[in-house]
């Protein structure tokens, strides 16, 4: 286990790293908000607890938590079927409490046993949806939300033919401008960015940001025909002074403790938002540089923490989230120092200065994110999966196929289990061995377990058992083995039943663990010391 | 690391393992030994005997030395026979030479000195016994011939010594076991059996199965 060095030993990395990643935030907060039907508010009251939150009680160095684009359609729905908004507040205050649960009862250990080619193709298929979603933003076109990861778009398009349909009709000549060139910069930067100095604690998004700002600002006053429009700027609500900014916030109804529907939302987000943080977070440990490992039932309760004080505040849903943590991971974040600020920078933004960041175009932060998922689908990824052999490649791409013509939760639940019949494939190694001394009356042979018989060993052992002749002593051989599943032992004794009218004498040599030989029904030969 | 630590590590793993799959794996052997067979083989370190034979520990009483030899003069091997017969009272006692062996190699070709040429006298003995057999075969099919006339000379002075003589008068069961094994497949080959009422002067030479 890594030890804990002291939160601000890395601010060097950390402090350029968290506002990048509060940038990227920004409109993703808004974007996942306003595909949920919820107030724009709440998104990112979802990311500032997200960041500060469960930042401070997670132990991943390098996860973003924050409201999800794979939860957007649950939260629409269950908004549309709740009396209030208030009471959903309620479903996602019960939710947190649930995952604290989870988290007592171990079950993070789950995230631990998903396959890691679907974990890649997750990665991959996210950077490809990020690209394809981002470049009409990019473009111009605001018509589907940032954040969004669904094949078919609330806007009738689907992640295609958006991009030709903005191609055809929408371009904005000073959005395409600015992205063009903040794209070019960012892969510049990427490269060329210095070794030593100062200059490399610059982060290229960051540049971009600005830059955009100053370009804009500059069309606006020498050809105002192509300046960006406020509705393809980032619009953060802008509160009516303290005041005003408290009333952005609302609590839970508890009143609607009673209704059915608030348990049955609360236990769908609960499960949804734990599956996807556990995804995402084992996803982050394969991305981050020095590979730690988090623990995941202790992210469980981090999470559940974050989304009681959400939900408790009026904040949406939060759980760890891919683009975010992949961008903090990008930006050279060393600590989860990062995400805590990151938090507190999108909380400070938006109470003091919610008019600077609507000057932002939103296709100098579709730039950010187009290199982002470029990085998380490289074509070195596919390449590394397919020299691991089709037990490898296959489950990856077929993950990623599934998740750009669904969405993200229905393409991993297909990813997953193709993944697992592949994983299962990969794993099953015979473990029964058959050989015979002699022939006719008077052989003997011995069917011997080489390593434990699980269940998926029963058709080999049934298969071997029946190589045995009539007339002849077998020795079964379990003395390698410290477990037999139930369901072998049963094959083992309805063998043995059989015998006595096959004229088959049989033997046990017992297991190491002694568990299994007593429940055979055969006199048993082992090694004994007195 | 330095090699040896591997082993101390190995050491560490094999023991929580036993542990693991039996909490008493290590207390029940604490009350004794008593193991069924007693094996003679060669020090070659790719012929371990309880590896190839799937024995768990306790099963197998094991004396070893170069070119399995059995010298009724050497105290280590006739103390290990007499624990095994008088005390342990094991059921058969294992001979058991091997494909390649070095030690029967050198008491052909010589090349060795010191210990290991005086230890080999007896299997030079052997040699002198079959002569006429072996120099009338091929040169690269006699060293292997030899471990295999090797076996049953050594299992004939095995029969021949006071403590498997006592016991076979004594009525006490025990047979005797010549074998091989091949390195080539992983093969025991038996060759032959002692028990108390073989005639020792006529026992007949082996088949050749290491071909």
């Amino acid at each position: 286990m890594s030890s804990q060095p002291s939160l601000i030993a890395n601010l060097r990395q950390d402090l350029p790293a968290s506002i990048v990643v509060a940038l990227v935030a920004l409109p993703l907060c808004l974007g996942v908000a306003l595909a949920s039907g919820a107030p724009l508010f709440s998104g990112l009251i979802a990311g500032i607890i997200g960041g500060i939150v469960v930042g401070s009680l997670s132990k991943s160095p390098l996860s973003v938590s924050g409201p999800a684009a794979g939860l957007t359609v649950i939260v629409l729905d269950a908004i549309t079927k709740l009396p209030s908004f208030e009471a959903f507040l309620l479903a996602v205050f019960l939710a947190g409490c649930m995952q604290i649960l989870l988290s007592f009862s171990r079950s993070g250990v789950l995230g631990e046993f998903v396959p890691s080619s679907v974990i890649t193709g997750m990665l991959a298929a996210i950077g490809l949806i990020l690209i394809l979603k981002q470049v009409p933003h990019a473009i111009g076109y605001d018509g589907d939300p940032g954040g969004d990861f669904a094949f078919r778009q609330g806007d009738g398009l689907n992640t295609f033919n958006t991009i030709l349909f903005v191609l055809r009709e929408q371009v904005v000549w000073g959005a395409a401008i600015i992205a063009a060139i903040s794209i070019a910069f960012l892969f510049w930067w990427d490269k060329k960015r210095p070794k030593d100095g100062p200059l490399r604690f610059v982060p290229g998004p960051l540049v971009v940001v600005v830059g955009s700002v100053a370009m804009n600002a500059l069309f606006g006053a020498v050809a105002p025909a192509i300046q960006v429009k406020p509705t393809h700027l980032v619009s953060v609500p802008i509160a009516d002074g303290l005041g005003g900014f408290v009333k952005l916030f609302s609590l839970p109804d508890f009143g609607q403790i009673g209704n059915a529907t608030v348990w049955t939302v609360a236990v769908t987000l609960a499960i949804v938002a734990s599956l996807e943080s556990l995804l995402s977070v084992k996803a982050v440990d394969e991305l981050d540089p020095k590979r730690r490992v988090t623990d995941k039932n202790h992210e469980l309760l981090a999470q559940g923490g974050g989304n009681i004080i959400s939900g408790l505040i009026g904040g949406l849903p939060v759980t760890s989230v891919i683009v975010r943590s992949s961008a903090n991971v990008d930006a050279n974040a060393a600590s989860k120092m990062s995400t805590i600020l990151h938090g507190t920078w999108l909380l400070l933004s938006v109470l003091l200065v919610p008019t600077l960041l609507n000057l932002i175009p939103l296709s100098a932060l579709a730039a950010v994110l187009i290199q982002t998922g470029y990085k998380l689908t490289k074509p070195e990824l596919f390449t590394k999966r397919w020299k691991q052999g089709m037990t490898q490649f296959v489950p990856f791409v077929v993950t990623i196929a599934a998740i750009l013509f669904t969405d993200l939760l229905k393409g991993i639940v297909v990813g997953l289990v193709v993944g697992f019949v592949f994983v299962i494939a990969r794993n099953f190694r015979p473990a029964v061995t058959f050989v015979q001394d002699g022939e006719g009356p008077g052989a003997s042979c011995m069917v011997r377990a080489k390593r434990n018989l699980y269940f998926i060993h029963k058709v080999e052992l049934t298969k071997e058992l029946e190589k045995v002749p009539d007339d002849c002593t077998v020795v079964i051989d379990l003395s390698a083995t410290s477990y037999v599943d139930l369901d072998n032992i049963d094959i083992i004794n309805g063998f043995i039943k059989n015998a006595q009218y096959r004229n088959i004498n049989v033997l046990v040599r017992g297991d190491i663990a002694d568990r299994t030989a007593p429940q055979i029904k055969a006199p048993r030969k082992e090694v004994a010391y007195a | 690391m330095r090699e040896y630590k591997h082993l101390l590590l190995a050491n560490k793993a094999w023991a929580a393992e036993r542990l693991e799959d039996n909490p008493d794996y290590f207390a029940r052997q604490t009350v004794g030994q008593q193991p069924e067979f007693l094996w003679i083989g060669c020090s070659d370190s790719r012929v371990a005997p309880d590896q190839l034979t799937n024995t768990e520990p306790g099963g197998m009483f094991i004396h070893r030395n170069i070119a399995n030899l059995v010298d009724p003069a050497d105290q280590n091997l006739m103390s290990v026979v007499q624990f095994a017969v008088e005390v342990l009272k094991v059921g058969h006692i294992i001979v058991c030479g091997h494909y390649a062996c070095g030690g029967i190699q050198a008491a052909l070709q010589g090349g060795v000195d010191g210990h290991v040429h005086d230890w080999l006298a007896i299997a030079r003995e052997v040699v002198a016994n079959h002569r006429d057999e072996l120099d009338a075969l091929p040169e690269e099919q006699r060293a292997n011939r030899l471990v295999e006339l090797n076996v049953h000379d050594q299992l004939v002075q095995l029969a021949r010594t006071d403590v498997v003589q006592k016991a076979f008068a004594a009525g006490q069961p025990l047979e005797l076991h010549g074998w091989v094994y091949d390195l080539r497949d992983g093969l025991l080959k038996p060759l032959m059996e002692i028990d108390a009422t073989t005639p020792l002067e006529t026992v007949a030479k082996p088949e050749k199965v290491l071909v």
